[in-house]
């Protein structure tokens, strides 16, 4: 056996980010009551400093190493960036909802550090296993965050989907592992992608792992048909975890999609693109036919996600780096855009008062003009209208499906987002042209209002010079 | 013999894995479950895999399974009743069920698995130790999942105390105290007057 | 030449914006004005400095400052082109928007969009130079509608009067109209040259002026006519030419700063501006050039006429507009590119001061803008007065005045040019210099001269506006006087050498270059010839008729009756696009509207559709049953699918 000396600057951010994690959990469990508000700062200075670290971190080296099955690379650099990023404006979301409704002790913070450590370890991973056990400790982390307004039967309730389906999700993507590793002989994804490129494999035996890896992808995503999980979980679970849910796992999930399918599996692509496909079209008709008769807010963005996810699938399904990058793309400003979006529910709400039936927003003009303006944004730009930011990825996801001569693909795709921007617009006519219900005149904390407000035009600024995050996006896979 | 022994095995732990979903007591279900673990470690006693084996039958058999069985005798479950529409759906399930099973053995079958394509597992020499391979293994080239794993169990043991743990009184002896007590603060020594027979000297437990 | 000095060039006029509009109520009128002044002063004070570097150092800058998005080969992005061209542009731009903005708080002093008002015109300052700055089609095609649509703001910007109203909406869809030709015309440069870029277009020019298209059946027509005719009527709806001019009288219901500065350095000079810029395309092109001519030459002659029967103040100088701009539209025509751009220049001096100057004898009279109820202000508007007079004298071409130079040009080059149509253009701007003198000397006369006919109410003193108003009167005299100075340097010398290409057989001003020897003797050149005693004729003209016998101009308009009700009727231009256009579409759409849109496409498409998908929205609803059995059930059936279709 060959000791090799193992590398464990790279893997700083994760090592970091364990220890605070560990901490805040320490502080929650000896501060009892009182121990929100340190678990917060503490969580939030956490995301704050390991973004640093991968910040200082971008420009040097990557490589790979704790023997194989940890990854530094743009991809991840950025992707982890990114997480971070998005986490800080989750949890200060959470924060203010968790604060007014006086929900949970620190715990939640502790579970939110080591989900996002979770996160981190899936984007830097590079071997079936550390994928896998990343995997499952953001999952166990989610399952815990969404059962955790006990009194909540249906919080409860979709805890209770979340998590066996859940397993039954992972169980069927170590089946696909197993049998990937059993064609190969090998669990590093480096060494399949070899294995694989050197061919006498046999290739019914590897598109047969392949159906059970894209289960458990697909699962993760909520692309349909492993979609049915997520309508009654955004649901059910308190907003502030749905927003967790919503984020930055779907950019892990991409990292788990770039990670199996691109790093390891990219010879099989004539195998799992046709998978893709199937799931993408399924998901871009039924996320944006259903989505229409929702009366619900968190349901019919969570039918939004589920288009979103057909879309964001398309770039990856490409097979090229033109469309891996719009892909990225694609997933980081879905990410930013739902972050808005379900910072406003937050926003509209009060103790007692969740501020998620899309009735709930009539009139939201005379109520507040300056929100019904941010969520306007954010709504057009889901609805990918320019000259906001969701335009630019659906157009990008679109060019590079026409480059790749899947023309009638490219078609369902802009059909789907004419039916997809009918129930964003009906959210902004029922803002500004329909008349409140109550008269009170919005009002929230200064910070939390900058905080949205800053997110918002984000969005819209990104629209308006989207070239420079695509260029990082084009970077990283040229 | 070795044939005769695996295929016994084998289609012992078919059957109980099967009667695991199909018997409707509880308690049923659960001792197949430990008939179906026996002897799947039975089988990985075949491959050499003591170890792990051994590992099953301890945890699983041992630990897991017995809490287990006393959990669902504590909460009393009875029969569960044919959940509704399950005749609607029978057919439906069974029909897929069974395409997906043909689909598997064809790929799964010896056409794909089998020795000729596979290399069968090599014999280990006498004296080879299972569980230092794998120490070894897990303690080198594993360390980092394995790291990640302990912080997993970590996370399950916060969640579950999160969500089980409900009252916020709990009922914890602290030893500084217990050490900490002196006579005064447990014995209160009244003194009364002779004159009332009913009521003596009494000591009062704070 | 350092890019950030260029971005600073546009950025300020905008910031200056920003904050007075959209901050404007917490900074206050003062601030908010201050801001706006000061963003656009230091857009001219870098001006002058880039016009300093272009002109006297040489340097010339073209480059990317941001790239905005690449589809295929095609590169949208802001980049900004550097040349005297530019250079010129954007002094003229910054310089007239700074008087305006100047002027504008002393004439909006007291009106309640005081801050909008200074936002409003900051954007459009910043419009125009990001349209003159461009060095892509792109871009210029941004500035051209940001313009447009900024030029719409401002025409109703007292939103509350009827007219201003349907001005606003009649400057927006004439220009419209251009526009869409425009868009094709840079769609053609797209499809045949594969670039937005200018340099690359230009360079691609020859070849494409060789390709042919057919557009109905088999006739073949030259690519390179096409595309220019199209990029021009785009120049047609800004620069105001018959027929899209039609817009530009009625924007006189806007605020007089805004008269002034859409119509003397802005909007319509984009027109003009664009041509110039395109000069290597238009070359190539002796159709387009003539179709130039003519729409110039008719424009100059019949909207000069108009000039005559208005009686509103600002109207009056709008249709002298109408008129210079179709000698600038005439001189594009006839490849005198420079001498097109030096009127532009001279022009926007002296307009911009006839306007302000309206504006101050308004201001006076208490928003009086009708003539017959002026004359005799000379002795209570002194300053006005003579800038006034600076600016008719510069108008009508007045030997010395900086109109006289670039005019005497204009009509020279049409003499000698070779293009299609040159003798008409030269007779019909021979007849408008003697319109434009009557006519503007007709304002002059009976504004300032003559019989005082306006009554003042509560005895209020006559007397000039503030100090506001009075120094950009002051400013913009002196270039209206003295600009025609510098003729030597800007046409004849190597001013634009090599930003505008005139083909060799095209070119007319190389001759007058040779003919040139200096200032003085061309003025004295200028003493003997038609134009001269056409305009003074034409000054003569109305100072018999307005000031010494004011019954000819009666008894006139009685024995030509016909005439004057032709051109009240603006040649029946108006009645026409009301009644035919207007009317004509209306009665289309509303055919449209019935059968296509409420019957087809509201009941069968949009209904239909949105019953079929709300059908299936709720019958796929029904699939979210809340089982988990059933979802459990869903991935099943997911695995067989992916495995039946994918593996076996």
């Amino acid at each position: 056996m060959i000791f090799q000396v193992i590398n464990m600057s790279f893997a700083l951010p994760e090592i970091f980010m364990m220890v605070m994690a560990c901490i805040v959990l320490l502080v929650s469990a000896f501060m009892g009551k009182d121990s929100s508000s340190v678990s917060y700062w503490l969580s939030q200075f956490t995301l704050l400093i390991t973004a640093f670290i991968i910040y200082l971190s971008i420009s040097g080296t990557g490589g790979i190493t704790f023997y194989g099955s940890y990854i530094k690379d743009p991809l991840s650099d950025i992707l982890k960036l990114s997480i971070c990023i998005i986490n800080i404006f989750v949890l200060s979301y959470s924060w203010y909802y968790l604060k007014v409704r006086n929900l949970f002790n620190g715990e939640y913070y502790a579970l939110a550090t080591f989900a996002t450590l979770g996160m981190l370890i899936m984007v830097s991973s590079t071997h079936f296993i550390t994928l896998y056990l990343g995997l499952e400790l953001l999952s166990l982390c989610l399952y815990a965050m969404v059962a955790m307004k006990r009194k909540s039967a249906m919080a409860t309730e979709a805890a209770m989907k979340y998590f066996i389906l859940g397993a039954l999700a992972s169980g069927m993507l170590l089946y696909g592992m197993s049998i990937i590793y059993g064609a190969t002989g090998s669990l590093s994804l480096a060494s399949i992608s070899t294995a694989i490129q050197i061919g006498h494999l046999d290739n019914t035996v590897l598109s047969f792992g392949l159906v059970f890896l894209t289960i458990g992808i697909g699962f993760k995503f909520g692309a349909v048909p492993f979609h049915m999980w997520l309508p009654d979980v955004y649901h059910g679970a308190p907003t502030a975890v749905t927003l967790f849910i919503s984020t930055a796992p779907k950019i892990a999930a991409f990292s788990m999609i770039m990670r199996l399918f691109v790093d390891g599996l990219e010879n099989l692509h004539q195998y799992w693109q046709g998978m893709l496909i199937v799931l993408s079209v399924l998901s871009m008709i039924i996320g944006n036919v259903v989505a229409i008769a929702q009366t619900n807010l968190k349901r019919m963005l969570a039918y939004s996600t589920i288009s979103h996810v057909g879309f964001l699938l398309l770039g990856v399904l490409s097979g090229t780096n033109e469309g891996y990058a719009a892909s990225m793309f694609y997933v980081l400003i879905y990410a930013l855009t739902t972050s808005g979006s379900f910072g406003m529910i937050i926003l509209m709400g009060r103790n007692g008062f969740e501020a998620d039936n899309i009735s709930d927003y009539k009139g939201m003009n005379e109520r507040n003009p300056w929100f019904a303006f941010m969520m306007l944004i954010l709504m057009f730009s889901m609805a990918g209208i320019p000259p906001m930011a969701g335009f630019y990825t659906k157009l990008m996801v679109i060019k590079s499906l026409i480059s790749v001569d899947l023309i009638l693909l490219a078609i369902i795709a802009v059909l789907m987002s004419v039916v997809g921007a009918f129930y964003y617009l009906r959210m902004i006519k029922v803002m500004y042209f329909e008349n409140p219900i109550e008269q009170i005149k919005l009002q929230a904390p200064i910070d939390i209002r900058i905080l949205f407000s800053s997110n918002a035009l984000l969005v819209l600024l990104i629209g308006i010079f989207p070239s420079s995050l695509m260029t990082i996006c084009i970077t990283i896979f040229s | 013999m070795q044939h005769l022994i695996f295929y016994s095995f084998a289609s012992i732990l078919l059957f109980t894995s099967m009667m695991v979903i199909i018997v409707r007591n509880p308690v049923r279900a659960a001792l197949c479950l430990v008939l179906s673990f026996f002897t799947s470690a039975a089988i990985w006693l075949f491959l050499e895999a003591e170890f792990l084996a051994i590992t099953l039958v301890l945890v699983y058999v041992g630990a897991v399974m017995v809490l287990f069985l006393f959990v669902v005798m504590m909460l009393d479950i009875a029969e569960t009743p044919l959940q509704e529409g399950f005749t609607r759906y029978f057919h439906v399930g069974i029909f897929v069920a069974f395409v997906i099973t043909i689909e598997m053995i064809a790929v799964l079958g010896a056409s794909h698995f089998g020795l000729g394509i596979l290399p069968s597992p090599i014999e280990h020499p006498e004296g080879y130790s299972n569980t230092k391979a794998l120490g070894r293994l897990l303690y080198t080239i594993y360390v980092y999942p394995f790291e990640i794993s302990a912080v997993i169990l970590t996370v399950a043991i916060v969640a579950a105390i999160t969500l089980t743990l409900r009252k916020k009184k709990r009922k914890t002896q602290d030893p500084a105290d217990q050490i900490k007590v002196c006579r005064e603060d447990r014995i209160r020594i009244v003194k009364m007057s002779v004159a009332s027979p009913q009521k003596d000297n009494e000591e009062v437990e704070s | 030449m350092n890019q950030n000095l260029l971005l600073i060039i546009v950025l300020a006029p905008l910031l200056g914006s920003i904050i007075s509009g959209l901050l404007g109520k917490q900074v206050g009128r003062m601030w908010s004005h201050r801001v706006a002044i000061a963003g656009v002063g230091l857009a001219f004070i870098i001006s002058i400095w880039v016009f300093k570097l272009v002109v006297f150092d040489d340097q010339t800058y073209n480059g990317q400052v941001y790239q905005w998005m690449q589809v295929g080969s095609i590169s949208f992005e802001i980049g900004f082109l550097i040349d005297s061209l530019t250079a010129i542009m954007i002094l003229v731009v910054t310089f007239v928007s700074l008087m305006v903005h100047i002027y504008t708080i002393g004439y909006m002093h007291h009106d309640d969009g005081y801050t909008r008002f200074f936002s409003y015109i900051s954007l459009f300052t910043f419009s125009m130079l990001m349209l003159v700055m461009s060095n892509n089609f792109m871009q210029l095609f941004f500035g051209w509608e940001a313009v447009g649509l900024i030029s719409y703001l401002l025409i109703g910007f007292w939103y509350k009067k009827p007219m201003a109203i349907y001005a606003n909406l009649k400057a927006f869809l004439v220009n419209r109209i251009g526009d869409f030709g425009f868009l094709l015309g840079i769609a053609a440069v797209l499809m045949y040259a594969g670039s937005l870029d200018y340099v690359q277009v230009f360079i691609q020019a020859p070849e494409i002026a060789k390709k042919t298209i057919s557009i109905f059946s088999d006739v073949q027509w030259s690519v390179m006519s096409l595309t220019c005719i199209l990029l021009f009527i785009g120049a047609m709806g800004k620069s105001a030419q018959v027929p899209l001019h039609v817009w530009l009288p009625d924007s006189m219901e806007g605020p007089t700063p805004i008269s002034a500065l859409i119509h003397a350095a802005t909007m319509v000079t984009a027109g003009i501006f664009m041509v110039t810029r395109m000069s290597p395309l238009f070359e190539f092109s002796d159709t387009a050039l003539s179709v130039i001519l003519v729409v110039g030459a008719t424009t100059a002659i019949f909207m000069g006429f108009m000039g005559l029967v208005q009686n509103d103040i600002k109207r009056v100088i709008a249709y002298s507009t109408l008129s210079q701009l179709g000698y600038m539209t005439v001189a594009l025509g006839a490849s005198a590119y420079a001498a097109g751009m030096f009127h532009l220049m001279t022009h926007a001096f002296f307009k911009a001061l006839l306007f302000l100057a309206a504006g101050s004898v308004m201001i006076s009279l208490n928003h009086e803008q009708d003539i017959r109820k002026m004359g005799g202000l000379r002795k209570y508007l002194p300053i006005t007065y003579w800038t006034s007079l600076i600016g008719s004298l510069a108008i009508i071409g007045f030997p010395g005045m900086s109109g006289f130079f670039s005019k005497d040009l204009i009509i020279e080059s049409e003499h000698i040019s070779s293009i299609t149509g040159h003798d008409f253009a030269y007779f019909a701007i021979l007849i408008s210099v003697f319109i434009t003198a009557l006519y503007s000397f007709r304002l002059f006369f009976l504004v300032f001269h003559g019989q005082e006919h306006f009554t003042l109410h509560n005895g209020k003193q006559l007397h000039e506006p503030s100090i506001a108003v009075r120094i950009p009167l002051i400013l913009l005299a002196i270039p209206s006087a003295v600009g025609g100075m510098f003729i030597g340097s800007i046409v004849f010398g190597d001013f634009f050498d090599g930003v505008i290409l005139v083909l060799p057989e095209h070119n007319v001003l190389a001759y007058f270059g040779e003919e040139y020897h200096g200032l003085v003797s061309f003025i004295l050149h200028g003493l003997m010839t038609t134009p001269f005693l056409l305009a003074l004729l034409g000054v003569s003209v109305a100072y018999i008729i307005y000031v010494k016998r004011p019954n000819i101009a009666v008894r006139l308009r009685q024995r030509f009756t016909w005439f004057h009700k032709v051109l009240v009727n603006k040649y029946g231009f108006d009645n026409f696009n009301d009644k035919v256009l207007a009317g004509g579409s209306r009665l289309i759409a509303r055919v449209f509207w019935k059968i296509g849109d409420l019957t087809l496409i509201d009941g069968v498409i949009v209904n239909g559709s949105a019953k079929i998908v709300g059908l299936a929205a709720r019958m796929v609803r029904h699939i979210q049953t809340g089982y988990l059995y059933h979802y459990a059930f869903a991935m099943i059936l997911g695995v067989w699918l992916l495995l039946t279709l994918f593996v076996v």
